[in-house]
């Protein structure tokens, strides 16, 4: 048994499948800053070797499914500090139970990844509902949102889709990365502070029509702050429009 | 100019905010035009301060109303402020809000101004300047106001992806009373139109599960003149078919025939591809919940309606002919008659199951499921791995999703007790009703009273748990209904605790004890 030690990609974690198979079974799996020595066991390196990962990229689509392939990378997409050793032990039993596994939902192995898997999708699902765009000059909508998963490149298709003809930029600020988005293209790029488009003229005035909106349709007789907070939870009014305090008109 | 929109935006909002539906479901579209595109289980965007969903700009197109429904902010005798959208403002404003992700689309219901087709030829361009003019793909939802012109309806259903009319009161009595100037014929004769030409189009999907696997788009569901909708309208199901809604050269609605000569072929999803529904108002006229949910139940299957949405009603204006103004908003109510809804629309059961003991009301203290199977204790327990999904869905504390996993799983292997609770059954409620591989777990006895007691105690205690600092409170929706994001009462508000018989073992309705005892003699 030993720790490995990897650079958080993707391919990188592939390796250290990899690694448990034809290495040495892995105690634990972590990136660099998470790791904690550990006296029990010897630690190593993986190396993100490209062609490795695409051995059991492609043993994943086969052995198991490619449906099974698409969870464990959105499962690798979550921030749960455990999710690699969740993951590989789904990866493991699943090359013994092939593409039956996802549906064995009373198996403590299976339960846990989907567990993660279900916290993913449902944080991509209120991106849909909760990413709000400014208008800026040119006509480009801008939105921050602050993800607890790393779910930005999840949500492409839908607003790809919708807003096909605008261009767009969702900026996830804790990850110092945004979509970048026009015409159905699209694709993810370190973005700062300095790169943030002008507001245009009107957008203040819909921000204050919005909150109008908002703030009439609630009927006061049934007031229930807090099934709005059960489905709008607080982490996410920071970037609501409708749940901020907006300057005056002037 | 800024300051003249926002106040028709505030007007108009708080004068449709008593329209429940707010739901974007039902339509899945790409983005074929210049901005937009639709989620078939729609998506909610926002919750108000109420705890209601925000998914779709809901506003009134104007409030001027020539009529004088009594139960209405709107009605002409009340001093209210009045406005009214002009058409390129609103589709203007529907187009903003979209970029801007704040919603799913338009729901445009309206007052009468000056007369239902004047109000709706309005609608209708506004909606026309949104699709065509905007490009605008997203969800439309429009209100068809009662006695409007079947020329028009049909154009706006060309660019709406869901219509109602709403029915408002649940009985023929109430609706003459309350709003005169509304005629059963009136809010029928859409109604039939509707589902009519969604036939038409080969597009009648029909509620919930409720016809899954039959054919709708037949002659055969083809809707006749002869008025059907109410309740106390002889029952449309129970007798089968009559003869006058069996499709014939003769009964051809008359309405109809002008129609189709100009109508091109009629294309798959080209009008309101997500159907119609309607809403009723819950507590504004005496009708128990029998006679409510029996008035769903025909819409249900006469007009194949996608859903019925209730409102509890709010007293806003006094009235002799209402409830006193100060009365409670029945929303422990509403509740109970939105789950005995869902299980008319997704669990297989019948208005008459529901109130098979002779009572009219549904229990207020048990989820009506719950009340169905302590009545019928005979039925149970089922074993989970022998039982089909039909009998599964009867089972307090099985939904949809966990009734299908149970079913997936016990393919490879037997599905154990301690499995229930990760499949994501209720285990709690359950066990009292289930054996796994031939044991029953119920820690007591299988008998009613006892089951029916600690079913009590847990909706009790589920119920004081969930009590907020301001005493109101909120409960999920009724239990097992996994449905998509928006199509669901989402927000039912709970019982305040007045409004509620304090916790009491002791049966409501006495004669259910005694039904319940019967069935356990009969059982032993
Ligand atoms: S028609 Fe009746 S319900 Fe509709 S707005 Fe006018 S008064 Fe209100």
């Amino acid at each position: 048994m030993r720790d490995y030690i990897y650079d958080g990609t993707f391919d990188g974690f592939l390796n250290c499948v990899y690694h448990h198979y034809y290495t040495e079974h892995a105690n634990g799996i972590f990136t660099k800053d998470r790791y904690q020595a550990n006296l029990l066991c010897g630690y190593t390196e993986v190396e993100t070797d490209v062609e490795k990962a695409d051995r059991v990229y492609r043993a994943i689509e086969e052995k198991i499914s490619d449906y099974d392939l698409r969870c464990v990378y959105r499962a690798f997409l979550s921030s749960i500090p455990n999710k690699e050793m969740i993951i590989l032990k789904y990866i493991v039993y699943g090359f013994c139970k092939g593409r039956q596994v996802s549906s064995l939902h009373a198996d403590s192995i299976v339960n846990d990844f989907q567990a993660i898997l279900k916290k993913v999708s449902a944080e991509a699902e209120r991106m849909l509902q909760f990413v709000r765009f400014s208008v800026m000059e040119g006509n480009i909508l801008y939105a921050e949102v602050e993800p607890e998963h790393d779910v930005l490149e999840l949500i492409h298709t839908h607003f790809c889709d919708r807003f096909r003809n605008e261009p767009f930029i969702i900026r996830d600020v804790g990850r110092d990365k945004a979509m970048i988005a026009y015409q159905r293209h699209w694709y993810i790029s370190a973005f700062d502070d300095g790169m943030v488009p002008v507001l245009s003229g009107e957008e203040e005035e819909y921000r204050r029509l919005w909150k109008t909106f908002f703030d009439n349709i609630a009927i006061k007789e049934r007031k229930n702050l807090r099934c709005q907070r059960q489905f709008m939870p607080q982490r996410y009014w920071k970037h609501l429009t409708e749940m901020t305090q907006l300057p005056d008109s002037d | 100019m800024e300051e003249q929109i926002m106040q028709k935006l505030k007007i108009l909002a708080e004068s449709a905010k008593y329209d429940v539906s707010c739901s974007s479901s039902g339509a899945s579209r790409h983005n074929n035009g210049r901005m937009g595109n639709a989620h078939a289980a729609g998506i909610c965007h926002s919750w108000g301060a109420d705890g209601r969903c925000i998914s779709l700009l809901k506003v009134l197109f104007t409030n001027k109303c020539e009529y004088d429904c009594e139960y209405c902010v709107n009605r002409r005798s009340n001093d209210f402020p009045r406005a009214a959208f002009e058409p390129d403002e609103l589709a203007r404003l529907t187009i903003e809000f979209y970029r801007r992700n704040y919603i799913e689309g338009l729901f445009l219901s309206s007052a009468v101004e000056i007369s239902p087709d004047h109000t709706a030829e309005k609608i209708l361009e506004c909606l026309e300047l949104l699709r065509y003019k905007y490009g605008f793909v997203g969800y439309i939802h429009a209100k068809i106001i009662p006695g409007v012109s079947p020329e028009i309806l049909h154009k706006i259903g060309l660019v709406a992806d869901r219509l109602s009319v709403n029915i408002e009161l649940p009985s023929s009595k109430s609706l003459s009373q309350l709003a005169p100037q509304k005629k059963p014929k009136q809010i029928f004769a859409p109604m039939r139109q509707i589902t009519n030409t969604l036939i038409e189009h080969n597009s009648l999907v029909g509620p919930g599960t409720m016809f899954k696997g039959q054919k709708l788009n037949t002659s055969e569901h083809y809707l006749g003149k002869r008025p059907v909708g109410f309740g106390e309208d002889a029952s449309w199901f129970d007798k089968g078919q009559s003869e006058s809604t069996r499709f014939s050269g003769s009964s051809l609605p008359e309405m109809w025939a002008p129609e189709e000569e100009y109508l091109p072929a009629p294309k798959r999803g080209a009008f309101a591809a997500a159907g119609q529904t309607t809403q009723m108002i819950i507590g504004a006229g005496g009708e128990s919940d029998k006679s409510i949910l029996t008035t769903s139940e025909n819409l249900y299957h006469a007009f194949k309606m996608k859903r019925v949405y209730y409102s509890a009603y709010i007293p806003t204006v006094a009235s002799p002919k209402l409830p006193d103004i100060h009365t409670p908003v029945p929303l422990a109510r509403e509740h109970r008659i939105y789950q005995a809804d869902w299980l008319l629309r997704f669990y297989g059961f019948t208005v008459s199951e529901l109130f098979q003991d002779g009572s009219t009301d549904l229990d207020p203290d048990l989820d009506p499921k719950v009340t169905w199977a302590i009545r019928n204790l005979d039925y149970f327990p089922v074993e989970i791995n022998k039982a089909s999904y039909e009998q599964l869905m009867r089972v307090p504390g099985i939904g949809d999703r966990s009734a299908k996993r149970i079913i997936r799983q016990r393919r490879y292997s037997a599905v154990r007790f301690d499995d229930l609770k990760k499949i994501g059954v209720v285990v709690k409620r359950a066990k009292y009703f289930i054996l796994c591989c031939g044991r029953y777990y119920g820690d007591r006895k299988f008998e009613p009273e006892l089951i029916r007691h600690s079913m009590l105690q847990m909706e009790n205690g589920l119920q004081m748990s969930m009590f907020g600092a301001d005493g109101s409170l909120q409960l999920g929706t009724a239990e097992g209904s996994s449905a998509t994001l928006t199509d669901r009462p989402a927000t039912r508000a709970l019982p305040k605790k007045t409004e509620k018989s304090t916790t009491t073992t002791q049966p409501k309705h006495p004669k259910k004890s005694t039904t319940a005892a019967h069935r356990k003699e009969a059982a032993v």
